[in-house]
């Protein structure tokens, strides 16, 4: 329960950082808020040779809104995610509207205890890549995007990309991830979100997301997005639940149907926490909740 | 006024609150040792390379093996080595031991550490265990993996099953289970560099019967070992056996000449610590046309791993089952088999309640299955059933002293509000979505085992009786001193106020002398539901003879007759008169003018008593009520109600923490926690992501209402209640689940009840194909 030997490094500015990233390649790690990265390494389960410490860092934690696009710092805490608020161009701090406004604070709180959302990461955690934490499936459901600087360069990840494997992205090991983008979705849209976990805090066995955008004069569904996690390697959208709900009206019966669809297009692998087939039962219950969710949230 | 009876706040609390305690992983200044453990359930071990210590080691210095022994016929004996010797019988087996300058750096000694083990196959089930053909754990003792077995039938048991009116069959499962402190085990070993001494800091519970066990085992003379349990964060049984690692380090100590310290981690703990309560009981039960129990037919297996644990070996819970199952009914035909089955798993160890969860879990299923089938309601079946008149001898000859089975259930029922919550459930059933269930369960608990409980053991020691020393210093305070060892459970405090009502002073001024075999008398420290009876008893029996010497001086000082003395207030006064002195004053003269004390006293104010009870039983009724959703399995639990009769409370306060913090496990046994090994024997549970206690989240207020039997079995009319909590709870739960699905058909007579398995149990109950076809729950239930 103690970690192997390690160097430590805490650079005060990104450019430091990307020149350490840089120079020790994938011995290095960074470290953000610590609340996956060091029980690993206090299991021995991660040994970096160099923990590139990213707290001093400034200019990673602010939040903005523009175009319909919310981009979220890396490292700006869970807890701010609950009240999630932007600064505005002129340095006004005012409160995230839109659909996602709403959705933020309703999966910020299944996010582990209060303890680790004041100190864990929202960037930490999509870097971390857990197949049922919660802002990889909101990440992987609204198609979000991540950017991610080396020296020398900035691209943009989107989603479907970034997360590869269990605890595996596209991130390179000299690249920081320094923002996430995600659509604020409009009026038209309506989001639900739903997990089952053991206890309160725990990871999810198996959480569901959907968003679906309605049709303004006819009320059936336009687009659909439902995604799912713990049930793979990584946060998975299914396509056939989301083919099953675009064209129709929301109801009951269009929920329960997408939610069936869920459950037999999934193929989850079984652990100790929950079978194949237990976990199919989840995706079932969880699609159906979240869409359920997101009619009411309309009403 | 009397001190006994109030909830005066506890003195051990302010230094644990305030960060301030000392645990052994606060007492530094010590190397590090880290044990090298088995990779593999079972192996032979051809090889050990690299910095470490062995058995070979240990065999050098002709260190002996533990023998932990049960004086029976079937019981199997066995000589167990500190590391391991040739043969790794679990994952997490000590094979050898390095040392470090920090924990960290022998962390990394540890890796270094090559072990060469040949892998055989291993037993790990019960069942796997139980085959014909199945790997032996110890081939060279035992052709079977049968390590106990007991066997006993009242005559007549056949016939009265035969001629039944009803015969309900059974069978439950409990999961293999973790005691889980908060702080793991632990220990700090210092040799003296002169005279080679040794004292030994370590995280128990009988910190006398320690001492005792690892002289024997070094071959050093029991004075040369100090052994001090400094505060213990936990302990619920996983601290009473003999830690191998604990010998191991005062071994080291000795051997090195340094301090050297062991701070077992959480991964540790839970693989290679001790386990409990995997078991397995098939019950065949007779019931009379107006549901009565008249025989019940048992076959109990409990899995007890890889050893027995020293002293009290593992035939603990099977032969607990064997005697206690009847429970508080009145049945009269009883026959049971109850075996301890070793397997390629963790050791056992007795964890809060011991068998009783597990039989209590069984008795109160049987009881709801066959009020159903008998068409009566569950409190009904029980209340035909319970024992009401006392002494009750059971058929395995324990005597209840008076308890008050049916007035706790009644009063519990009747605080439920048990029609209410039937209108609730009803409405709940037609609307779909989470499903209310209520479960009742009535139980008894033995308590205050003393020797002649342990003696019917047959143990190769008898623990059992408790000893303490009590004196006056010349300030007039009071020093308590105990062979007991609470860790936590508030006993000091509630001592104090056992002395203070007997001498006439305050608690305040009583000081509590535990845990360290240097200051206190021989005993055999805190475990089962036994303190607060035993050293209760024997701290009231001195508290008395300090009184009579008190009244004697007081006498000779006011010149008045012994037996007009009253003590009260800090005052010896002449009952009916203001006329009295001081106890402090008394205190000086004892110690400092003893030419006024009468001819032939001893100087001085001391004390000391022993007490040894039979042993009494406490009772209780639990009820549960809980929210079950069908879709996924999930259990929340609403409310918990306890009706509790422990005969007289010393601090209600006290006792009522107990009970809820025994409630809280009971939850997390019904519900949550449960050991998993895979099919090769390797553990899945070795962290808080696998092994589940519950949060504060997933623990009702527990609302707890007493009764006060005093009971003639104890000289304080307390009895012990240190378990209970934990005994009635699972079964509790899982009737409340069972009556929550009962209108779907569900049976689930499994603990823990995972979301898994109660889903499983849904499906099974709807009679429909696993995974996604044609399942129409889902639909039924409108969704939240
Ligand atoms: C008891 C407990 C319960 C938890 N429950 C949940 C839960 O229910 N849901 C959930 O989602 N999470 C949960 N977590 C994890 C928590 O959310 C972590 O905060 C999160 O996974 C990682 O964020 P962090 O800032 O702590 O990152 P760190 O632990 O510091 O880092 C995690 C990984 O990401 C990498 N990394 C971090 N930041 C960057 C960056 N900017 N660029 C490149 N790589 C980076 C690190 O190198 C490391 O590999 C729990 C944690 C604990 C201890």
């Amino acid at each position: 329960m103690k970690p192997a030997r390690f160097a430590y490094t805490a650079p005060d500015t990104v450019e430091g950082t990307l020149d350490a990233l840089d120079r020790f390649g994938d011995e290095a790690k960074v470290l953000s808020g610590g609340q996956s990265l060091v029980p690993m390494m206090n299991f021995r389960l991660a040994r970096p040779e160099v923990i590139v410490d990213i707290g001093r860092v400034g200019g990673l934690d602010g939040m903005s809104a523009a175009n319909g696009t919310l981009t979220v710092g890396a490292r700006v805490i869970h807890a701010r995610l609950e009240v999630p608020a932007v600064t505005t161009p002129d340095g006004r701090r005012e409160p995230l509207g839109g659909v996602l406004g709403s959705l933020l604070p309703e999966v910020a709180r299944f996010v582990g205890h209060l303890p680790i959302r004041v100190r864990g990461t929202f960037g930490g955690s999509i870097a971390h890549a857990d197949p049922a934490a919660e802002w990889c499936i909101l990440a992987r459901t609204l198609d979000a995007e991540m950017v991610a600087l080396r020296r020398g360069g900035e691209r943009a990840i989107p989603a479907a990309d970034f997360f590869e494997t269990v605890f595996t992205t596209a991130l390179a090991p000299e690249e920081l991830l320094v923002a996430v983008r995600l659509p604020i979705l409009g009026d038209d849209w309506r989001a639900g979100f739903c997990e089952f976990s053991r206890r309160a805090g725990d990871f999810a066995v198996v959480a569901g997301m959907t968003a679906v955008r309605l049709e303004p004069a006819t009320g059936a569904i336009a687009e659909a997005r439902v995604g799912v996690g713990g049930v793979a390697g990584v946060p998975v959208r299914l396509g056939g639940a989301e083919a099953t709900l675009v064209g129709e009206t929301p109801g009951a019966e269009l929920h329960a149907a997408a939610a069936e669809t869920a459950a037999g297009e999934v193929d989850p692998v079984g652990d100790l926490h929950g079978s194949a087939a237990y976990r199919r039962d989840l995706v079932r219950a969880m699609v159906a909740r979240a869409l359920a969710q997101g009619a009411g949230a309309s009403g | 006024m009397s001190w006994v009876g109030r909830s005066i706040r506890r003195v051990e609390d302010p230094a644990l609150l305030c960060g301030a305690g000392t645990f052994v992983g606060d007492i530094g200044g010590a190397a590090s040792a880290r044990f090298v453990r088995s990779p593999v359930a079972s192996g032979l071990v051809r090889a050990v390379r690299g910095p470490a210590y062995t058995i070979a080691d240990l065999d050098a210095d002709e260190v002996g093996n533990i023998e932990a022994v049960l004086h029976r016929p079937d019981y199997v004996r066995l000589a167990q080595p500190l590391l391991a010797r040739e043969r790794v019988r679990y994952v997490g087996e000590p094979v050898a031991v390095v040392v470090g300058a920090t924990a960290a750096e022998a962390e990394d000694l540890a890796e270094q550490v090559e072990l060469d083990i040949e892998p055989l196959p291993a037993a790990v089930g019960l069942e796997a265990a139980l085959a014909p053909g199945a790997p032996l754990v110890h081939p060279s003792e035992s052709e079977s993996n049968v390590m106990v077995a007991g066997e006993m039938a009242t005559p007549g048991l056949a016939e009265a099953l035969e001629g039944a009116h009803a015969i309900v069959e059974l069978e439950i499962t409990s999961g293999r289970q973790a005691a889980l402190p908060l702080e793991a085990r632990g220990s700090h070993a210092v040799t003296e560099r002169f005279g080679g001494r040794t004292t030994l800091h370590a995280s128990i519970q009988a910190p006398h019967m320690i001492r005792t066990v690892i002289c024997d085992l070094l071959g050093m003379p029991e004075a040369d070992l100090r052994v001090v349990a400094p505060d213990v964060g936990g302990a619920f049984g996983q601290k009473l056996p003999l830690a191998r690692e604990d010998a191991v380090v005062v071994w080291l100590s000795r051997r090195l000449g340094r301090p050297v310290a062991w701070i077992e981690d959480r991964s540790e703990n839970l693989m290679a610590s001790w386990h409990s309560r995997e078991q397995r009981y098939r019950l065949r039960a007779g019931f009379d046309a107006s549901a009565h129990l008249e025989a019940l037919q048992a076959d109990v297996a409990a899995n007890v791993g890889a050893w027995p644990c020293y002293p009290i070996t593992w035939g603990v819970e099977p032969l607990m089952a064997l005697a206690e199952l009847p429970g508080p009914y009145t049945l009269e035909h009883y026959g049971v088999r109850s075996r301890g089955v070793a397997s390629h798993t963790c050791p056992m160890s007795p964890y809060r309640g011991v068998s009783r969860p597990v039989i209590t879990l069984a008795l109160e299923r049987l009881m709801d299955i066959a009020a159903a089938r008998l068409g009566v309601d569950p409190v009904e079946i029980r209340r035909r059933n319970l024992q009401s008149d006392f002494p009750h001898t059971s058929p395995t000859g324990l005597r209840h002293d008076e308890g008050t089975y049916r007035e706790a259930m009644e009063q519990a029922v009747s605080h439920v509000d048990l029609g209410a919550f039937r209108a609730r459930q009803h409405a709940a059933r037609a609307a779909g979505g989470p499903q209310p269930g209520i479960g009742i369960c009535t139980f008894s608990e033995r308590t205050g085992y003393g020797t002649p409980a342990f003696a019917a053991r047959a143990m190769g020691v008898t623990p059992g009786y408790e000893n303490v020393e009590l004196s006056m210093d010349p300030s007039g305070y009071v020093t308590l001193r105990i062979g007991a060892s609470p860790h936590g459970q508030g006993l000091e405090t509630a001592l104090s106020q056992i002395v203070a009502d007997e001498v006439g002073t305050d608690p305040g001024r009583v000081r509590v002398v535990a845990s360290d075999t240097d200051r206190t008398p021989y005993g055999w420290g805190s475990f089962a539901s036994r303190a607060m009876v035993l050293a209760g008893g024997a701290t009231y029996l001195a508290a008395q003879k300090l009184a009579s010497q008190l009244g004697s001086l007081a006498a000779e000082v006011l010149e008045a007759a012994a037996d007009d003395i009253v003590l009260a207030d800090g005052r010896a006064t002449v009952a009916g008169t203001s006329v009295g002195v001081e106890v402090a004053e008394l205190a000086r003269i004892a110690h400092h003018h003893t030419q006024r004390l009468p001819a032939g006293a001893t100087p001085g104010l001391s004390a000391q008593a022993g007490y040894d009870p039979a042993g009494t039983f406490s009772n209780a009724c639990h009820v549960a009520e809980v929210d079950v959703d069908p879709d996924t399995g999930g259990v929340s639990m609403r409310r918990f109600v306890v009706v509790e009769d422990a005969g007289r409370l010393i601090n209600p306060m006290i006792a009522d923490g107990q009970i809820r913090g025994g409630v809280a496990q009971g939850i997390a046994n019904a519900l949550l926690e449960e050991v998993v090994y895979d099919d090769d024997g390797n553990i899945l549970t070795t962290s808080l992501m696998d092994y589940l206690p519950p949060t504060v989240a997933e623990i009702p207020d527990i609302e707890i209402l007493h009764l006060e039997t005093v009971s003639d079995a104890t000289v304080t009319g307390a009895k012990g209640l240190g378990e209970g909590g934990t005994i009635g709870a699972p079964a509790a739960v899982l009737n409340a689940v069972n009556d929550a699905l009962a209108h779907l058909g569900v049976e689930l007579n499994e603990m823990p009840a995972t979301p898994e398995r109660v889903r499983a149990a849904v499906r099974a109950a709807a009679g429909r194909s696993p995974a996604g076809e044609n399942d129409r729950s889902t639909q039924e239930a409108p969704v939240r």
